[in-house]
């Protein structure tokens, strides 16, 4: 078995919102992550991976078992990170995944053994008597990571694990993620909506949007698919329309996006095209307040694949 | 003046947005109007009493008659009924054990020359054994009683002068109970139900609303150990509440339970113990069984309100099932409550022993194995 997870068609849906649309989908043992706005169907699809949730058409396999057909045996071989906490904040981290060893039919020998060397890896070992509820956010967060690797896992899936967490919360998980792929050879599967960290973080991505995957690649891929070209952002004091029609009819210019305040340009070479738009909109009369050159990112590899923003 | 109006404002929209909380609000009282209003105004009808005829005669057969068809009416004399049912029985002692098992309320004895003493026109004596572990029952079916034997002397040809040949001896077959013994344990099914709707009901519910639950799902837990797990735990909390009140009700109230009172009795223990253990499984399972496929906790919480009331009214906690009208006995025969309520009593203030509440038992264990079924059963484990 090649493959950690690969659908066939599946689909679900609710009433007669489809969430997920006949969606076919291979995950190498990599780092993979899904990104889509809010509703796009990623959590879906993975609940359903997970078996929380049973397709309405379709299956998965997952970590070589049927999702369907072999649900249990799914369940044994992956772990799960949900986006609403499951911890059981009363007990301790320690009394926590002891539990949930339990859960995986762990001895207790097994569980001694394990649990104190997890908490380690994670930076809890010294907290690891007190009750969860006395923990901050992100190491709640890096608790439950590490809960769901307790039955050594195949595949770990993580659903939105960084939301509501600060920055430097933030860039702990992601390190601590990093390190259990790297360390453990885990496929971990991971949906967010934060751009940077699935740039950073992910092998391969898959833009889903409205139940269905409209791209997927690397990152680098991805931004390559897009166009060959650069971004300028340009924000005026006054810009007349003489300005912006001669903007659009420049040669140099792919595309003109509005945006609050500006524009957003995409342009074939950003050095070439920089000062040929100060000298356009100035000779028609307009006034620059701020112009900078940047490198595409993800967010508008995003606009490009959905026509929607990620932020909206 | 402004920010008051604001307020109530906001609180009268959001509570007309709410139309289950809203009715919650009437149900509740409703249901304790119309199961409590018809339990306490309803007369004894169909009391079970057992005979035991050892003179036979036109007297003692117009005694059993006279009995037999005494009636009770509800208020304003509609839907009457018998207010006996009564039972042939050959001797007193199986009588007496009836009594003692909670088969019958009362044993009338129709001693040997009943008739023969009536013939010759001298007083004779009937002796009425009342179980008054039911204080309520027991005063209605004593007085009932009474009056039949006043009925039947008119219909005795004898000197007209003595109009009362017949008397009717009261005797109360155990100590006397006050009525807050009688009701108390009915308190301690209600604190078994208390802990199902909370703890083990409305746990999962909030739990699923949380998400809680997925993590249960995500792992290879079965659905029934998940059930089992939950009907477990929840049995140990209904216990430690039930005996907790179990002791402070005799610690506060002074009631007391023959298993312990005046020496402590193991069996009786055991027993109590046993009911109080079997009762929290059953209806742990109910609400578990209810629960599972519930997706709003407010819901299941409107919804657990008048659905314990019910149980509670119509189980015989507070006022004896004899009083009750026929539709409120239908429910209460399949209540499990009632039969943990019997149980209750019958060990607490009879000191009866196994036989009488293997009935009981037998019942609330076939209740607990439908409800653990159901609840596995409709237990989702993929949504």
């Amino acid at each position: 078995m090649d493959l950690a997870v690969q659908t066939f068609g599946i689909t679900r849906k609710f009433g007669d919102f489809t969430a997920v649309d006949h969606l076919n989908l291979e995950i190498k043992h990599e780092v993979f992550g899904l990104i889509g706005p809010n509703g796009a169907g990623k959590t879906t699809l993975q609940r359903m991976l997970v078996t929380v949730l049973s397709p309405t058409e379709g299956t998965a396999s997952v970590a070589g078992a049927d999702i369907v057909r072999e649900a249990n045996k799914v369940r044994e071989r992956i772990g799960v990170v949900t986006q609403a906490s499951t911890l059981d904040i009363e007990l301790s981290a320690t009394q926590n995944m002891n539990l949930y060893g339990m859960y995986y039919g762990m001895s207790r020998k097994q569980r001694q053994e394990r649990i104190p060397e997890l908490l380690k890896v994670v930076g809890l070992a010294d907290r690891a008597k007190i009750p969860v509820a006395g923990y901050s956010g992100g190491m709640k967060r890096r608790l439950e990571i590490v809960r769901a690797l307790i039955h050594e896992p195949q595949v770990l899936f993580l659903d939105e694990p960084t939301t509501g967490l600060d920055p430097q919360a933030r860039a702990a998980v992601l390190d601590y993620v990093k390190r259990i792929h790297e360390d453990h050879g885990i496929t971990l599967v991971i949906t967010t909506h934060y751009l940077d960290e699935a740039e950073n973080l992910c092998d391969r991505l898959a833009i889903v949007d409205r139940g269905k995957i409209v791209a997927l690649g690397s990152p680098m891929e991805l931004k390559r698919r897009v166009t060959g070209g650069d971004i300028v952002e340009a924000d005026f004091s006054t810009l007349p329309d003489t300005a912006l029609k001669a903007l659009e009819r420049a040669d140099f210019v792919l595309e003109i996006k509005r945006r609050n305040g500006g524009l957003t340009i995409l342009v074939k070479n950003g050095a070439e095209a920089v000062p040929k738009i100060v000298g356009l909109v100035d000779s028609n009369g307009g006034k620059l307040r701020t112009i900078t050159l940047r490198e595409l990112t993800l967010d508008d590899v995003f606009l490009n694949f959905t026509g929607r923003s990620l932020r909206e | 003046m402004k920010g008051s109006l604001a307020i109530c404002l906001r609180d009268v929209l959001k509570f007309l947005r709410q139309p289950i909380l809203m009715m919650s609000t009437i149900v509740g009282p409703l249901l304790t109007l119309v199961l409590l209003g018809s339990a306490f105004g309803g007369a004894i009808t169909l009391a079970p009493i057992a005979v035991v005829r050892e003179s036979y005669g036109p007297y003692s057969s117009n005694f059993i008659d006279v009995l037999r068809n005494e009636q009770s009416c509800e208020l304003g004399g509609i839907n009457c009924q018998n207010s006996f049912q009564l039972m042939d029985v050959p001797d007193l002692d199986t009588a007496q054990q009836m009594l003692h098992d909670g088969v019958v309320k009362a044993i009338a004895h129709i001693p040997l020359g009943f008739d023969d003493s009536l013939a010759k026109n001298s007083k004779v004596f009937v002796t009425v054994t009342l179980d008054n572990t039911d204080p309520l029952s027991t005063a209605a079916i004593g007085s009932e009683i009474a009056q039949a034997g006043q009925q039947l002397s008119p219909l005795i040809q004898t000197s007209a002068q003595d109009s009362s040949n017949v008397t009717i001896d009261l005797e109360y077959a155990y100590r006397n109970v006050l009525y807050i013994e009688f009701m108390a344990p009915g308190t301690f099914v209600q604190s078994i139900m208390f802990v199902s709707i909370i703890a083990g009901g409305v746990q999962l519910v909030v739990d699923k609303e949380r998400g809680i639950i997925e993590g249960y799902l995500v792992t290879p837990l079965k659905k029934h150990e998940i059930v089992i797990g939950v009907l477990l735990s929840g049995v140990i909390k209904a216990l430690f509440a039930s005996i907790a009140l179990f002791v402070l009700a005799i610690v506060l109230t002074g009631i007391r339970p023959m298993s312990i009172f005046p020496s402590p009795n193991l069996l009786g223990i055991v027993l109590t113990m046993f009911t109080l253990f079997l009762t929290s499984l059953g209806l742990i399972a109910m609400m578990t069984a209810y629960a599972v496929r519930s997706t709003s906790a407010d819901l299941y919480r409107v919804t657990c309100f008048p659905i314990n009331l019910t149980l509670y009214y119509t189980s015989g906690a507070i006022y004896p099932l004899d009083g009750m009208p026929m539709w409120m006995k239908e429910i209460s025969v399949i209540n499990p409550e009632t039969y943990a309520v019997h149980a209750l009593r019958l060990l607490m203030y009879k000191g009866a022993g196994f036989q009488a509440v293997a009935g009981d038992f037998i019942f609330i264990a076939a209740f607990t194995g439908v409800m653990v079924v159901l609840a596995i059963i409709a237990f989702r484990r993929a949504l």
